[in-house]
């Protein structure tokens, strides 16, 4: 008994030096954040000079823009059509399973180096042959837009599955003109799952590097666009840590937000990863 | 008749859309790499015809200036990569998962939460935290330095263990949820019952708990190995030329120096061993009775 319990020992330690090594990287980059000098690998001081240029250079500003406008068009075009293909699917439940299976696998299989430069190149010829479009939002855009599609249509198809059948029949039976059956039927029913797949389709739009990367032009350059390019040109500096620092701070924020009004919910954590990059 | 057509008309007007986009705007660009690998590179780096296997015979390793296992290296690098990336985060996460499953219930929140809040950073910020944790004069290079790893005043980074580091810390969380999951579930009646028949230790793990966690550990793995495989950012900032994976060289052929049939037979290989893998794990899940692993 003594060894099992030495041996569990071992394991707790493990458990808390893995989740240590998920956090150091993030300390680092805080921690460097607030150091004076540029170059240094050890901390000598302290101060918020860094964060005072990434405010003036103003070039972060209008990245953050960038994101959030592409995350947020992106996400409401990914939201209706990812709806309106999970409700067909559903209804026509036989026909539509292997499609189903189709498109929601190869999105989230498919490595995204490959997703992204046969965007690129797909939009080239476009572009070639009938002068539209031309790399930039609209190119990132769509390409956003086709990867959030199978996500926001797994979170809907989740609802409806859950959905009482007799429900969806009367709905049906009653006469109601299509146009009223959704505001009267399917939008309040479905309200929850189409707020999840947006914030969803967001989440993703913004976390996303490498397909943006390759689909984006001149005048399209959001946040992790800017820290790589930053990153390429300086190599690491404080500010890039400090602009890093921020997104760090904001995600923290969310994520207490997020267990905040679920525990007052539920009283537990659902947990989402999301496969990406 | 009528109703026919309302079935019709509704049944387009609501998979028509997203079908539609993602045919034009995913598979048509796929298919337009497939053509695309077969064309010949014209001297001003423009896709020509006639329709060849250059491309292919170059990815081989075939150029005029004879034989060179260049390409052939990075395709099992990257393979190599993503296996040990598989290996040891599943390795990291076992112990993780088991901690988390057995806290006290109104902890398991916040240890969730430590484990899923580093993946929501984004991940050019994630891999360039990694650079200045290796970089040369570092507690951790000077650790190196110390135990004759590395030459004196080097950094850990670029190479290839700073690559596998990355990826080992870029899919952590990725293998660890899914088995968080089947931990979770856990029937610990079964494992009982193993002890009961005095196995011990190892034994009880063996035959009393892992086959229990097979399903998420078989979600883990294709969500870590495959995202491994094709990586770009992790390998592009802590990998050299020398730790260049199949991402990288893909990337390199559409930017600095194109070449789009050879990048576009190169992407080929990507996908063949992408799916060619995918096959292979659903017929082992099936025979280990794990069905469809919990991925979707």
């Amino acid at each position: 008994m003594r060894r099992a319990s030495a041996i569990d020992r071992a394991m707790q330690g493990m458990a808390i030096a893995t989740l240590a090594f998920l956090w150091l990287p993030l300390f680092v980059v805080v921690a460097f954040s607030f150091e004076p000098e540029a170059a240094a690998v050890h901390l000598t001081g302290f101060t918020f000079d860094w964060y005072e240029r990434v405010w003036q250079q103003g070039g972060m500003l209008h990245a953050l823009f960038r994101s959030l406008e592409l995350g947020l068009l992106s996400a409401a075009a990914g939201t209706v059509l990812g709806a309106l293909l999970a409700v067909g699917l559903h209804r026509y439940r036989g026909r539509g399973f292997a499609i189903l299976a189709l498109i929601v696998y190869l999105p989230i299989v498919m490595p995204d180096v490959i997703y992204g430069i046969s965007q690129m190149v797909f939009f080239n010829y476009m572009h070639r042959f009938i002068g539209w479009p031309s790399a930039g939002l609209v190119t990132m855009g769509i390409a956003h837009v086709s990867f959030q599609i199978p996500y926001v249509a797994l979170v809907v198809y989740a609802r409806l599955v859950g959905l009482d059948r007799n429900l969806v029949h009367a709905a049906a039976d009653l006469y109601a003109s299509p146009l009223k059956s959704l505001y009267a039927f399917w939008l309040p029913v479905l309200k929850p799952a189409l707020i999840a797949g947006f914030l969803l389709a967001f989440t993703l739009s913004l976390d996303d590097f490498v397909i943006s990367f390759f689909t984006s032009g001149p005048g399209s350059v959001t946040l992790p666009i800017y820290i790589w390019g930053s990153i390429a040109r300086h190599g690491v500096t404080p500010q890039t840590n400090a602009i890093a620092s921020l997104m760090i701070g904001a995600v923290l924020l969310v994520a207490l937000a997020q267990t905040f009004f679920q525990a007052r919910r539920h009283g537990y954590l659902s947990s989402h990863g999301q496969p990406s990059a | 008749m009528k109703a026919v057509l309302r079935r019709g008309f509704h049944f387009a007007l609501t998979v028509g859309p997203g079908v539609a986009w993602i045919t034009l705007f995913l598979f048509l660009p796929s298919l337009l790499m497939a053509l695309l690998a077969f064309m010949t590179n014209d001297p001003y780096g423009q896709p020509a015809l006639p329709l060849t296997v250059h491309a292919f015979t170059q990815v081989a390793g075939y150029s005029f200036l004879g034989w060179s296992p260049g390409n052939l290296e990075v395709v099992w690098r990257s393979l190599l990569q993503a296996a040990y990336t598989t290996v040891a985060t599943a390795l990291l996460a076992y112990p993780l998962a088991f901690f988390i499953a057995r806290a006290p219930v109104r902890y398991r929140p916040v240890l969730l939460l430590l484990v899923i809040v580093p993946s929501w950073t984004n991940q050019v910020v994630r891999t360039y935290a990694w650079m200045q944790i290796l970089a040369p004069d570092t507690w951790l290079s000077h650790v190196a330095v110390a135990l004759g790893f590395l030459p004196q005043h080097m950094g850990l980074y670029p190479s290839s263990f700073a690559v596998s580091m990355g990826l080992v810390y870029n899919y952590l969380p990725y293998m660890v949820l899914p088995i968080y999951a089947s931990v979770e579930k856990l029937d610990w009646r079964l494992v009982d019952a193993v002890r009961d028949l005095y196995a011990s230790g190892w034994r009880v793990f063996r035959h009393g708990v892992f086959p229990q966690t097979v399903p998420g550990l078989l979600a883990g793995i294709i969500l870590v190995a495959i995202p491994a495989f094709g990586a770009y950012i992790v390998p592009q900032l802590l990998g050299g030329d020398r730790a260049m994976l199949l991402g990288n060289l893909i990337a390199q052929q559409f930017s600095s120096m194109p070449d789009w049939p050879f990048g576009a037979a190169l992407t080929l290989v990507m996908l063949l061993f992408t799916f060619g893998g995918l096959v292979v794990f659903r017929r082992m899940a099936r025979r280990l009775n794990a069905g469809e692993a919990n991925l979707l």
